[in-house]
Parts: structure tokens; sequence; C-alpha cells
């Protein structure tokens, strides 16, 4: 293994480790564990419709509470380093920007990945509890999910490198995440509109990610199998992202 | 090599964005100096006179708005010349629920260090700044002096030829700042440059044999060892006419 | 300086064309001027959209519909001797509710049809909502028209949907007063994991009513097996009871 690759890592692990020894992460399991038992509630209301109220009560609040800690954790990571001097002890070593930016997104998809875990083991215990078996297509719901979420979370990190404050950056990140599933919507609308406004808005839509394209959890039938093209938007906007922030990185000074 | 550090007409400005335009302020101006190898020099100044600016530019963190910088004949910046530096920053910090070696290890990584390289830099580490009896405490039972030691650690992992330490003693106990001192001397003794800040005149004239006094961002004096020691004030006198 | 022109412009250029190789896609949803904002305002809808919900809140508004309906239908034998004269119960929500006997279920809920198209808007491919709803409408509530309407929305997402046309068949042969062919026609739908529960009670009514007693135990049998809606079980289990009991004399 090259020494560079090797800083990646030992960045990623460490990114990842204080992730989930961070307070905050029991404080989102805790939520996410009572969070889907308390849909058993609202799934009984339901009556014949149970398994599907269930399945999507939990495949939603598993996201969200994902995205939550992850954009929270991207948030703060760059600032805290600076504010703590952290950043001082590594940009005084040999450790290629590059390679930070790197690692540090890499720790975040690591945490998502586990956290996507961790709650769709919660999820289908719930489901088994209440008599039902694993629902169709849920390993693509997982799928897509975690493609959103490394789609955000590395625009958060871009982001984090020009805002001033870690509330900014969290703001303006969920911004995205929700314009991004409002993508298709506004596809439509430039599509209908003429002349300037729809070129205008046509312009504007390039700027979104359009996180539809992942949603498999809404997917028609929710059954669906992500088509392997979504790979592509998934690492261009994720890279482009990164690099971003790369080029912001390169020459900000501590 | 003479030199381990050399600033030639170096100027560093500060950006701070406004809401009715940005606002500048030059922390050094037109500073030139060298850093002699295997010597211990150190940097006075009053607040504000940009001694950590001069720490930053020499370790990377910052980069100069005119002038030269050369850290081992290398730009700062360059993995050559940072991997021959070892920084201390004042008052550092490390993840409160870790233990030293988890701490060290990671940024030994850092440095390049892996494997059994790896585990022996960080047990000498620990062996030299007498944290050894300490290793099974997590960071956030430390006590100041314990962090410095801690800090000065992760600084020498990589065997660096520069030592670059701002404030080491600040904010210490009188037996925490004379081991601290030993610890610097023996450092020193091996042939290490040090280049250290500090506001504490005595720390400064029991270890260094030279200074450089910064008085708002110019260099207004550089001090020999001789020299204060044949003065009557000694070196506080010095600063004190050096700064008024 | 020339690396960091490099970096921006691979950023751009990542950017480009994960947008390129985005458009393309086509949601499967109704446009968004296709919505029609539900009675109590579009906030919901705004917030499914947002947070990429639909299903999860079309899953709400279909309990909401169940929660405005309720399921107190679903007596088949008054427990009141006759029912000529009877007055209508109100319930808490000022509905009339018609507790028992032929007219179980109709009471007036103005609502009914706009929720249950809302669900269809909000997630198309909910076909157990829209054939809820499309049987609650026809065959309880009597309003043949409305549940055509409702069958016909579904269709304009879900043409290839079978189970619409089914029930769309069967709400025609309800109004030519064929209940024969009404059973027939929703036979196929039955062993569907989406077919409403309220469907079966029908099917195994009608097929009782028909003298088909060996169909209609089965049909019940499947609801106590398969439903979790109480009411519904209790009856199944209840007709079941007299089956076995002795046989049935006659449709009531």
């Amino acid at each position: 293994m090259t020494g560079t690759l090797r800083l990646l890592l030992a960045v990623a692990l460490n990114s990842f480790l204080e992730s989930v020894r961070s307070r905050f992460f029991t404080m989102f399991a805790v939520f996410a564990f009572t969070a889907v038992y308390a849909s058993v509630l609202a799934g009984v209301m339901a009556v014949d419709q149970e398994a599907r109220l269930l399945t999507d009560f939990g495949l939603l609040l598993t996201e969200l509470t994902a995205l939550a800690y992850l954009l929270f954790g991207a948030s703060t990571a760059l600032l805290k380093e600076a504010e703590t001097k952290t950043i001082y002890l590594v940009f005084s070593r040999p450790v290629p920007r590059w390679a930070y930016l790197a690692g540090k997104i890499c720790g975040s998809l690591l945490t998502a990945a586990l956290m996507l875990a961790a709650m769709a083991v919660i999820h289908l215990s719930v489901l088994a509890f209440r008599g039902f078996g694993l629902p169709p297509g849920y390993a693509w719901v997982l799928a897509g999910t975690f493609l959103k979420l490394a789609v955000i979370v590395s625009f958060a990190y871009f982001v984090s490198l020009f805002s001033t404050s870690a509330v900014s950056t969290l703001v303006i990140s969920s911004i995205m995440w929700t314009l991004g599933h409002f993508a298709s919507e506004a596809r439509f609308l430039a599509e209908k509109a003429e002349g300037f406004k729809g070129a205008l808005l046509g312009f504007f839509l390039h700027l979104i990610p359009n996180l539809q394209l992942f949603n498999a959890r809404d997917a028609a039938g929710a059954a669906g199998a992500l088509p392997a093209s979504v790979l592509l938007p998934a690492a261009g906007w994720t890279l482009a992202s990164y690099l971003g922030g790369l080029w912001l990185l390169s020459r900000k000074e501590f | 090599m003479k030199h381990v550090v050399s600033f030639s007409g170096v100027e560093k400005t500060y950006k701070r964005p406004g809401l009715l335009g940005a606002q500048y302020h030059t922390a050094v101006k037109d500073l030139t100096f060298e850093i002699p190898a295997g010597e211990v020099t150190g940097l006075l100044g009053l607040n504000g006179a940009g001694k950590t600016t001069i720490m930053k530019l020499i370790t990377g963190l910052l980069f100069p708005n005119a002038g030269k910088v050369r850290v081992f004949g290398h730009n700062p910046a360059d993995a050559a010349a940072k991997a021959r530096v070892g920084f201390l920053p004042e008052l550092p910090y490390f993840p409160p629920q870790v233990r030293p070696e988890e701490a060290l290890a990671y940024y030994g990584r850092l440095s390049g260090l892996s494997g059994a390289p790896l585990a022996e830099a960080v047990r000498i580490s620990m062996s030299r700044t007498g944290l050894e009896p300490h290793a099974g405490k997590r960071v956030s039972e430390f006590s100041k002096g314990m962090l410095q030691r801690l800090g000065l650690g992760q600084a020498l992992l990589h065997g660096p030829d520069l030592l670059v330490l701002d404030e080491p003693v600040s904010g210490l106990d009188p037996l925490a700042i004379h081991d601290i001192r030993a610890l610097l001397a023996g450092l020193n003794a091996e042939g290490r440059a040090i280049f250290l800040s500090s506001h504490s005149i005595s720390e400064v004239e029991k270890l260094c044999s030279r200074v450089l006094i910064m008085v708002r961002g110019a260099l207004a004096r550089t001090v020999k060892r001789a020299e204060w020691e044949a003065s009557p004030a000694g070196l506080e006198g010095i600063f004190v006419e050096a700064v008024k | 300086m020339k690396g960091r022109a490099a970096i921006l412009a691979g950023a751009l250029l990542c950017w480009a064309a994960a947008s390129y190789s985005a458009a393309s896609y086509r949601s499967p949803f109704p446009a968004p001027s296709e919505l029609r904002a539900p009675a109590g305002g579009a906030g919901g809808d705004m917030l499914a959209l947002a947070l990429g919900a639909r299903r999860v809140f079309a899953d709400l508004w279909f309990v909401r519909l169940m929660q405005y309906y309720g399921t107190r239908e679903v007596k088949e034998v008054s427990q009141a001797p006759g029912h000529e004269g009877h007055v209508h119960g109100v319930d808490e929500h000022g509905h009339h509710h018609c507790d028992h006997g032929k007219d179980y279920g109709k009471g007036s809920y103005p609502l009914f049809l706009p929720m249950a198209r809302h669900i269809l808007d909000m997630d198309p491919q909910f076909t157990a909502a829209g054939l809820y709803g499309a049987a609650c409408l026809a065959f309880n509530m009597e309003r043949g028209e409305e549940a055509e309407e409702l069958l016909r929305h579904g269709l304009r997402y879900s043409p290839k949907e079978w189970k619409y046309l089914s029930v769309l068949a069967a709400v025609g042969y309800s109004k030519a007063e064929n209940p024969a062919a009404v059973a027939e026609t929703i036979a196929p739908l039955l062993k569907e994991p989406d077919c409403p529960v309220m469907l079966k009670q029908l099917a195994a009514f009608l097929n009782k009513k028909a003298g088909n007693y060996a169909a209609a135990a089965a049909i019940y049998a499947d609801i106590a097996a398969t439903s979790r809606d109480e009411f519904y079980v209790k009856n199944a289990r209840r007709e079941l009871e007299k089956f076995s009991g002795g046989g049935y004399t006659g449709g009531q």
C-alpha cells in the first residue's frame, strides 16, 4: 500500500472512530430505536396496510436520522479541527490536502454505512416482531439512501470550507437536500416554461443534484432495483463536491 | 546546512472580510532572519507582534504575501520540509476519549510511520515525555502539563531536525516547566534545532543561544547569549528597550 | 496555480457530467400541477415532496381516510329487531352511520372521494388504497359514479392495472344489480396481496347470498387468517362458526 493511501486510510479511520465515539451517536441511536418502535403504533392504525406503513416509516426515519447526524458531523468536522488547532498538527505534517479531505469524506461514508446497517437491523427486527418478512427491494432502498447521503455529505464538506459557521453549512446542505427531491418536479416546470424563464430554470436545475434518482424508497412500487446507471451521477456529484472542496482547501490558511 | 530556516523580505497580511469591505492587517513586514542548525533560537514579543504568524509560516500553515521562506532549503509547504519539522502549537488539543498512545499512533501514521517503526516511535515518545506512567489514562484525565507533554510527544514522533514550539511552557507549574526545559535541552544536545516562542523571558534566557525580538510585525533586535549575559539589565532590559 | 485551476475544472466537469447523465430521468409520479390541494391545505404535500417521502404521506392519507370512514359497517346482521324506522347514529365527526342492515356503512362522507383520490396523487402505485376507496364508494356507500371516477383516476397513472379494470367492471355489474357477475368479476382479485379486506368481505357475502357456501367459507377463512382488522376477523369467525354449526339456511 502506498504511503499516501495509508495516510488517507488513517484520516478516514480516525474520522470514523471520532464519529461513533461521539455522544451524539448514542443519542441518535436511541432516537432511531425509539422512533422505529413508535411507528408500530402508526402501523396498527393502518390495519391491513401495516406492513407497508411500517416499512415506509422505518425507512424514512432511518434516512432522516442518518442524514441529520452526518450533516451535523460534516458541518462541524473541519471547523472544529480548525478551532481546536488539531488541524495544525495535521497540516504541519507532510499530509497532502487531497488525502486529508478524501479521508474525512470516506470516514463519514463509513459512518453512514454503519448507521444504515444498524438501523436496518432495528427496523427489520420490528417488522419481524410484527410478523412481517423482508420487504421487497429493501437492500436497493438502503443502497439508494447511501448514495443520496454520499452526494449530500460531500456537498456539506464543500460548503463547510467557505461558510462562516457550522449552522450555515447545515442550513445550506439541508436546503440542497430538499431541492434535490424537487428536482424532477422543477424539471417538469422548466420544460413547460417558455423562453428566458424556461432557460434560466433549466440552467439552475443543473446546479442541483437530482436526489430522486436514488430515491428507491419512493420509487414506483418501491421494489424496483436501482439501475446501475445511477452510479455515474452519484459518483459525479460526490467527486465534484470533493474537488470543489479540494480547490478551496488547497490554498486555505490556518 | 548552516541554516534550517531563512526568511527574506517576508510579508504576511491577513484579510478579514467585512460587511463594508475587507479589512487588512499586516502581521509581519519585510522580515529577514535565519535560524541556525543545531541551536535553540527564541522568539520574544508582545501579544500581536507576529510570533505565531512566523511559526505558521515556517510550518506551511500560512503562505507569505511577499518574500521567501525556506525550510531546509525547501518551500515550507513541501513534503520534504514538513517531514523534518515537528510543531507544537499553543495549547494543543486532543480528543478527550482517546489514550495517549492512540493519539500518538494517529499522528505517527500521518507522519508516514506504520507497523513496527510506528510502535517504536510511540514508545520512545511516551518515554521521553514522561507519559509512560499515564498510558492507561484518557486525555480527559490529563493535567495541563501532561497535555503539553503529549503535544511535545507528537512533535517528536518522526525524529524531526527542527522543533517549532509555540509557548511550550505556557500555563505550566514550575516542576513541569523544569521537566520540559530538561527535555528540550536533551533534544538540542542531540543536534536538533529548536525554535520557540515564549512570554517568559527567564525561560528563554535559560534555554536559548539567541533571541529574536519582534515589535509590531518587524524584527526589532537579534540578541545573542553573550550580549544579554554581558548586559547589566539582562535580556529583560534589552527586550523592554526594544519594545518601547 | 495551474494545479488549482485543473482541480476547479475537474469539479465543474464532474458536476456537468453527473447532471447530463441524470437529465434523462423522468419522475414516475404525477406532475405537481396535477396534485389537487386537499381540504387541509398543501403543506403536507410540500413536506412529502421535500422529504422525498410520497409513499409515507400516501400511507398517512390512507390512515386518515380509514379513520374518516371507520370500520363500523362490518356487521351484516342487525342487533335490533328489524331496522325500519330506526334512527341513524351520528358519530363524533358528525357523520351519519347506519351500523346495521342492508344500508350499513352508507352514511354521508363528502370528503371520501377527494381523500381517496389524493392518496393516488401522492402514490399512484398504492393500488390497495385505490381498490379500498372504490369498493367502499361502490358497494358500501352506493356511489358508483364516484367509485368509477376514482378507478379511472388510478388508471391514468397505472393504465395496465388489471385490478382497477376488474373493480370497474364489478361496479358496472353492481349498478346493473347483477350480484353474481360482481362476485365473478372480483374473484381473481381475492388472492392478491393488495386486495382490500372489505372486497373479500363483499365477495363472501355475495357468494353466501347466491348459495355458494363453500366458496364463501373459503373466503371467510382467508379473511380470518390474513386480515389484521379485528372487526372483519371477528365477523369472519362468526360466519365460519355458523357454517360449521349446521350450515346456512339462507342469506341475511
